[in-house]
């Protein structure tokens, strides 16, 4: 008798630490965020921990990737199946591209894990955005990302440099009243001002070529240099653009013929800085001198509230955004930020339980983002978010983590912003090709050699510096020779198909 | 591979075996365990389930040559020619400008000038392309480089030096001469400073002049060392120098047809596609031609010199 | 190991005119050797305006130790990973030269009996590889090389061209009548190589030493591959070369990202930050060199060349 006694106490205490063990013996899960700086996130993962252990059961460890990093570490992460990473940032434009990735098997189908677990995440995201995530994964169709909530629609607006704008004796309403076309004037004005080496056109060229044309970026298309393009309606981008819902070659159209014609002749007469035109220097010298104030006319991807950045309010200038268009919604937009399972994680469950909590919990969600309160920001009188210095040694990706809008306002931003910005997207119209993504498979190859041919001309062109006249035809021959038409016809049968 | 037996085993072979152990090792794990990674280029690479890379590599679908297709692209030609000619003319260059340098630092008196000069050539060996690139960047940038500036103050329309391809083979020759040419000319001077003195004394005692000391010994002298650095770069001819071609000209796009190499198009290419199978075969392409290089520029060196072969 | 001199027995050498030519062109190259780097240390002290105003110039409209300010307010990651880079390397070329010098000894040694074998095993390495996520795979999931300093250390600690470069050496200058006359004393395989070989090659030791050297010191691709957790271990060379990828990625995607890269792109150091990091880089291996360069100059000589 006392042997059982002892056996069953023995087996009992033996239960009892084994279970103990599992208690304390969380599974940790490791998220891979895009584009951070972060250097101290010691005390953050703590308080983290401490908040999730119950509601995720697991740990959570972050790699902050960094803006040049991020694209290499992901893809060897998700391309040797490493089990150390179990979540990880992707969208339409990063190199863990989600709808390639997701046919090709790496991330995982979260339908089911969306049904079982994810009513609190279902309730916290638009609709639209779930909608944005379903395409056609290795497993079916379905949703293979949790779709961060953020500026989903994209809007191009003139950067308006209103001091100087003045100064030459226009209002804004004066410049609202003209197009590209007419911007001759302003800048000869400005160079005879502020002299021969200010150059008063800030461009990214290609973004230019986009606001001008009213082309719209195909989601799947060639990477570094679009080839292909939707037109916009721009009195209602949600209507059919003016050639249809047909995907054009968007350096063969007469519209972009006229718009590199004038850019060239303001290229010659000195309007635009050189060093836009060259792949390495062009975004350095736009954003240096951005800095500085010392433009007339800027072109600027907008994101509402951006006016209330640092970034805008530290120029020293009074600036005004004036949109092309209405934002709309595209499939680029709306797959801009997400986070998906990788299919080598060993814990999937545990891994959606907290991006379901991280995108609809405003206290996890601020600690992740913004951190710790008395560390990293204070709340000021009303209530709103002051940053601290601590800051700089923990500023992740905003957008890059997910659903922004669960977010307190911030100092800068004033009081109620987050339910504007709300409004703002939510107001968005759709383009009539929302969710239509480009599957290259089948023309890697033609893709491989179009992406060589236009970035050896489109920046240049966009930007002014080459002769449209003599460059222009040799481009669109060398396109052809690339297989150009065997690339649109494909874009064009695929969109077909989707629009049915 | 086995090994037919010369001689019998011994003690000996025993102690030798366990000093190559630790690089053997590692070359079989870091080098040779990877190479299972090359079918990679011949095969449509997918997660598969469950997801770990073995089980991936083994049952992904074999596609065959499909992966090589990247080459009937038409810049082919000119990202091949641009490889090829690039290297060939600087690996003679090169070759020249560094012997004559060396012989020229030998034949100083000043011993001290020799020093310094020397410690000096062989500084821009530390440089990265990158910042190499600056300092092209900060002579020919269009906004506020040197030259460009200096036309602009002489009322001279300035050369817009990223989109013109004119000046660019000059411009990568200069480069790519600055950062090796002193590098392989402290080689060669090393190589001259071993050359056994008596021969110059018999030399000058035929009344041979200075001249025609450097041509008929000094040259010979230092051969193999010539025929060893030709070899290594001749099997390299297929390996672009990435930096130089992509830092130094900005990556310009019109400057293409004459910076495009292998190297930066792969490049370009899987930063466009991110399609492993095509770089995996890019890079086997590279191995195979680089291999079969070497091998013939080998058997040529070994009919003609026999003792300065490499293998 | 003393070679004779050379001048004194020169019996004739170039006339006054050529000697002149030869300084000229010389001594011209050699500046043209060291002015980038000049160039780049006045960029470090060039202030942002006179950037901005007429470029990178050799004579600033104003000095500035702005950027060495911004360095230093790195603070504690700057000298943590300029430690890191002196640890990695010291250790790196330590065991990488006891390597390679252990792996080339019995390539040396005619009478060794795998010879041919282990030649072959690492001269095919030089020009056949796996590719980069095949051995991604084997050193993290198998070797475990992750968020560590072996991560950083292992990769590199062999090369094929620098085994051909030593056992050349071992050929060249190492009499095959000393192996057998040590080995006649009855003295074992380490103890020949230890006490009578190694004090001859000690040039060929010092310029394997100098080539491992610069390779770890250089080397951030590895820190880019391995490191994602554990930043407490990066070098010096990633610190800088993740700058500079920040700044061409956000090029790259400012198209797509919009607000955000010009948000991002705030983050960024100036040119002249990134030029005061070059500085901090290089003059450590420039002060270096000088020590190695005496025997490296005789070692590459003799190692080069095939006995």
């Amino acid at each position: 008798m006392k042997k059982v006694v002892s056996i069953v106490l023995a087996l009992a205490l033996l239960l009892a630490a084994m279970s103990f063990a599992l208690a304390e013996e969380l599974p940790t899960i490791t998220i891979m965020f895009h584009g951070s700086n972060v250097t101290d996130d010691t005390a953050v993962l703590e308080a983290v921990n401490a908040y999730i252990a119950d509601k995720v059961g697991a740990k959570l460890e972050v790699v902050w990737g960094t803006w040049g990093d991020f694209d290499d570490k992901a893809t060897n992460a998700l391309l040797s199946g490493d089990t150390g990473i179990d979540m990880v940032f992707t969208c339409s434009w990063s190199a863990d591209e989600y709808n390639t990735y997701a046919k090709n098997g790496y991330f995982v189908k979260l339908d089911d894990l969306i049904a079982e677990y994810g009513a609190d995440l279902v309730a916290a995201i638009p609709e639209s955005l779930m909608q944005a995530a379903t395409i056609e994964g290795a497993e079916g169709m379905g949703i293979y990302a949790v779709n961060g909530f953020k500026d989903t629609a994209t809007q191009n607006t003139w950067d308006v440099n209103v001091t100087l704008l003045n100064e030459l004796g226009y209002t804004l309403d004066d410049f609202k009243a003209m197009s590209f076309y007419d911007f001759g004037e302003l800048f000869q004005k400005a160079k005879a001002l502020k002299g021969d080496s200010f150059y008063p056109f800030l461009v990214e060229p290609m973004v230019l070529e986009r606001m001008v044309t009213g082309s719209i970026i195909v989601a799947g298309d060639s990477g570094s240099t679009n080839l292909l393009s939707l037109y916009l309606n721009q009195d209602d981008v949600s209507a059919e653009g003016p050639e249809g819902n047909v995907i054009l070659n968007k350096f063969a159209t007469d519209e972009y013929r006229k718009f590199v014609d004038k850019m060239h002749e303001y290229y010659e007469a000195g309007y635009v800085d050189p060093s836009l035109a060259v792949a390495e220097t062009s975004n350095d010298t736009r954003t240096n001198t951005q800095k500085t104030g010392e433009y007339l006319i800027g072109t600027q991807s907008y994101a509402f509230g951006y006016e209330y950045s640092a970034d805008v309010l530290d120029r020293g200038i009074e600036v005004a955004f004036v949109p092309c268009t209405d934002p709309y919604v595209d499939t680029t937009a709306s797959q801009g930020a997400m986070v998906a399972i990788s299919t080598a994680s060993e814990h999937p469950v545990e891994s959606f339980k907290f991006l379901a909590l991280l995108n609809s919990d405003p206290t996890l969600m601020t600690m992740l983002n913004y951190g710790l309160e008395g560390i990293h920001y204070n709340l000021n009188a009303d209530g709103l978010v002051e940053f601290t210095d601590e800051r700089a040694n923990y500023s992740p990706w905003t957008n890059g983590m997910g659903n922004v809008t669960i977010l307190p306002d911030t100092a800068a931003e004033g009081a109620g912003f987050r339910e504007s910005f709300k409004a703002y997207y939510a107001g968005a119209k759709a383009i009539p090709a929302l969710g239509y993504v480009f599957d290259n498979a089948e023309v890697a190859n033609e893709m491989a050699a179009l992406g060589t041919v236009a970035a050896q001309y489109a920046l240049a062109l966009d930007a002014g510096a080459l002769d449209p006249e003599t460059t222009l035809p040799d481009f669109l021959a060398a396109l052809d020779a690339a297989g150009m038409q065997t690339y649109l016809d494909a874009a064009n049968a695929q969109l077909a198909a989707y629009l049915g | 591979m086995k090994v037919r037996p010369m001689r019998r085993w011994s003690w000996k072979d025993f102690w030798l075996l366990t000093m190559v152990l630790p690089g053997a090792i590692w070359l079989l794990l870091i080098r040779y365990l990877p190479m299972l990674g090359v079918v990679i280029a011949f095969k449509d690479y997918k997660a598969q389930k469950p997801n770990t890379f073995w089980n991936n590599l083994m049952k992904s679908k074999w596609v065959g040559l499909k992966n090589f297709a990247f080459l009937k692209s038409p810049a082919t030609v000119t990202m091949i020619r641009n490889t090829l000619l690039y290297n060939g003319v600087w690996i003679v260059l090169v070759l020249v400008l560094a012997v004559t340098l060396a012989v020229m630092m030998s034949e100083l008196k000043n011993r001290f000038a020799a020093k310094a000069y020397q410690t000096m050539m062989f500084f821009p060996y530390f440089l990265s392309w990158v910042v190499a690139s600056y300092f092209v960047l900060a002579f020919l940038d269009p906004t506020s480089g040197m030259i460009p500036s200096i036309q602009k103050s002489l009322g001279l329309k300035p050369t817009q030096f990223y989109m013109t391809t004119t000046w660019w083979p000059l411009i990568l020759t200069i480069s790519n001469l600055w950062k090796n040419v002193g590098y392989s000319s402290v080689l060669y001077l090393a190589a001259i400073t071993g050359i056994d003195t008596t021969l110059y004394e018999a030399a000058a005692v035929d009344g041979a002049t200075k001249w025609q000391q450097v041509w008929h010994v000094t040259l010979p002298g230092i051969r193999p060392m010539i025929v060893i650095l030709l070899i290594m770069s001749v099997g390299k001819i297929f390996n672009a120098d990435f930096g130089l071609f992509y830092n130094v000209p900005q990556n310009s796009g019109p400057l293409y047809p004459v910076t495009q190499v292998i190297d930066t198009y792969v490049y370009n290419t899987y930063a466009n596609t991110h399609n492993l199978g095509m770089s995996a075969a890019a890079g086997l392409l590279q191995s195979v031609v680089g291999c079969i290089c070497i091998v013939i520029t080998n058997g040529v060196v070994r009919k003609i010199d026999a003792e300065s072969s490499l293998f | 190991m003393n070679k004779p001199q050379r001048q004194q027995v020169v019996l004739n050498s170039f006339g006054p005119g050529a000697q002149a030519l030869f300084h000229t062109v010389l001594g011209l190259f050699a500046l043209a050797c060291i002015v980038p780097f000049l160039f780049v240390i006045i960029i470090s002290f060039t202030s942002e305006d006179s950037i901005r105003q007429i470029g990178y110039s050799f004579m600033p409209l104003s000095w500035s130790t702005q950027a060495y300010r911004y360095v230093f307010q790195l603070g504690d990651a700057l000298w943590r990973s300029y430690f890191n880079s002196f640890l990695i390397t010291a250790v790196g070329t330590v065991l990488s030269v006891a390597i390679c010098i252990l792996y080339s000894y019995p390539l040396y040694r005619k009478d060794f009996r795998y010879r041919g074998f282990f030649n072959f095993l690492s001269f095919f390495t030089m020009i056949f590889g796996g590719g980069l996520v095949p051995t991604f795979v084997v050193c993290k999931t198998l070797l475990g090389l992750s968020d560590n300093y072996a991560a950083l250390i292992v990769p590199l600690l062999f090369s094929p061209f620098n085994v051909i470069v030593m056992r050349t050496f071992f050929q060249t200058t190492v009499p095959r009548e000393l192996i057998e006359a040590s080995t006649i004393d009855g003295a074992g395989e380490y103890r020949t190589l230890l006490q009578i070989v190694l004090p001859v090659v000690k040039p060929g030791i010092a310029t394997i030493a100098l080539l491992n050297a610069l390779a770890f010191w250089n080397e951030w691709f590895l820190s880019l591959l391995y490191i994602t957790k554990n930043m407490d271990v990066i070098p010096l060379q990633y610190l800088l070369m993740r700058m500079q990828r920040n700044a061409d990625f956000l090029a790259k995607n400012s198209a797509m990202l919009g607000a955000d890269a010009a948000q991002a792109a705030r983050n960024l150091p100036s040119q002249s930050l990134k030029m005061a990091l070059v500085v901090f880089i290089v003059v450590p291996i420039a002060c270096a060199y000088p020590f190695f360069q005496r025997y490296v100059v005789a070692g590459l000589t003799v190692g080069s060349v095939k006995g």
